[in-house]
């Protein structure tokens, strides 16, 4: 059985931040390996500021009220959680130079690729999943 | 009822993935073989913790249920190298239905709230020592736990304070399929 689970964040929403966390804290509390590859808007997810206003989708902005409700830890609360528990971040080299995005831009500790560092990670990682 | 357990875990009020990253945490607390209980609200938790004990090598005992209060109880296992069972005296699980003798279960309080043989004895492994005057001598002791591990350590002690007519029973609770008695 593969300890690896390898994760690609390729959208920028709310939503999309959830599922990737989530999924990514939950595998690293079971002793996975996990790697998320951050790439085109899936960047904001890590951003420094845009982690701290990721947006609902369009005319879903009242489940608001239900993420409160349901005392669901903030984005930035599970990011700093998923790199506690190890969960290695790969921004994706290319779209940083296509948005003129740095490292600084980031949170602390994420590491720089291209595909092919992903891709030899994921090689033998199950389950392998995009958000 | 309340179970004994050695650590207690907070989790109430907390969404997934919470319950698990939490309970993750608390077990590098404990050493092998001590219980943790941990109480959550996230009905989801139910399903996962079960998952996650099975996924990372640990024993889910079982999880009760009051005023949406869920409690689950997890005992702390190591990577199960395999030991020796060395205690001579033993007798095999189906054996023992009908005999006259006493079946010691040697289990964590919750392993036995969560399930264990009508008419066994309680008395956890840790609490042996002390308790051994509780047992008769003359009496044919026949010592149970999950997988027959630790009752043959048990035995061993047993045997060590001058118990005679004591039995490991093999292979243990595992592989039980009658009837389960309940204590929660």
């Amino acid at each position: 059985m593969s300890n690896k689970v390898a994760i690609i964040a390729s959208n920028g929403g709310l939503f999309d931040a959830y599922k990737v966390f989530n999924i990514a804290t939950a595998a690293a509390a079971s002793e996975k390996e996990v790697t998320i590859f951050f790439t085109f808007e899936g960047l904001n997810l890590i951003h420094k500021q845009g982690m701290h206003a990721l947006p609902m989708p369009a005319g879903k902005e009242h489940f608001a009220e239900g993420f409160a409700k349901a005392n669901v830890p903030t984005i930035p609360q599970l990011v700093e959680m998923a790199q506690e528990l190890g969960v290695k971040f790969i921004g994706c080299q290319m779209t940083m130079d296509v948005m003129g995005l740095t490292t600084d831009d980031f949170v602390d500790g994420i590491e720089v690729g291209g595909a092919v560092t992903f891709l030899e990670f994921a090689k033998d990682a199950a389950p392998s999943l995009a958000f | 009822m309340s179970i004994k357990a050695d650590f207690q875990l907070d989790a109430k009020g907390l969404a997934c993935p919470m319950p698990i990253v939490k309970t993750k945490k608390a077990m590098a607390e404990l050493v092998d073989g001590q219980v943790l209980e941990v109480a959550a609200t996230d009905k989801g938790s139910k399903a996962d913790i079960a998952a996650w004990a099975e996924t990372v090598g640990h024993q889910y005992i079982g999880t009760t249920e009051e005023d949406a209060v869920l409690k689950h109880y997890i005992r702390k296992c190591a990577d199960d190298t395999v030991v020796e069972k060395t205690f001579e005296q033993t007798i095999d699980l189906g054996e023992i239905v009908g005999r006259d003798g006493l079946i010691l279960d040697v289990r964590e309080e919750a392993e036995f709230a969560f399930g264990h043989i009508e008419g066994a004895k309680s008395i956890p492994m840790g609490e042996l020592p002390t308790r051994m005057a509780e047992l008769d001598k003359a009496q044919e002791i026949y010592v149970i736990c999950r997988t027959g591990k630790r009752s043959d350590l048990a035995a061993q002690k047993l045997a060590a304070n001058g118990f005679t007519k004591v039995f490991n029973i093999l292979p243990g609770m595992t592989a039980w399929t009658d009837e389960l008695k309940k204590s929660i």
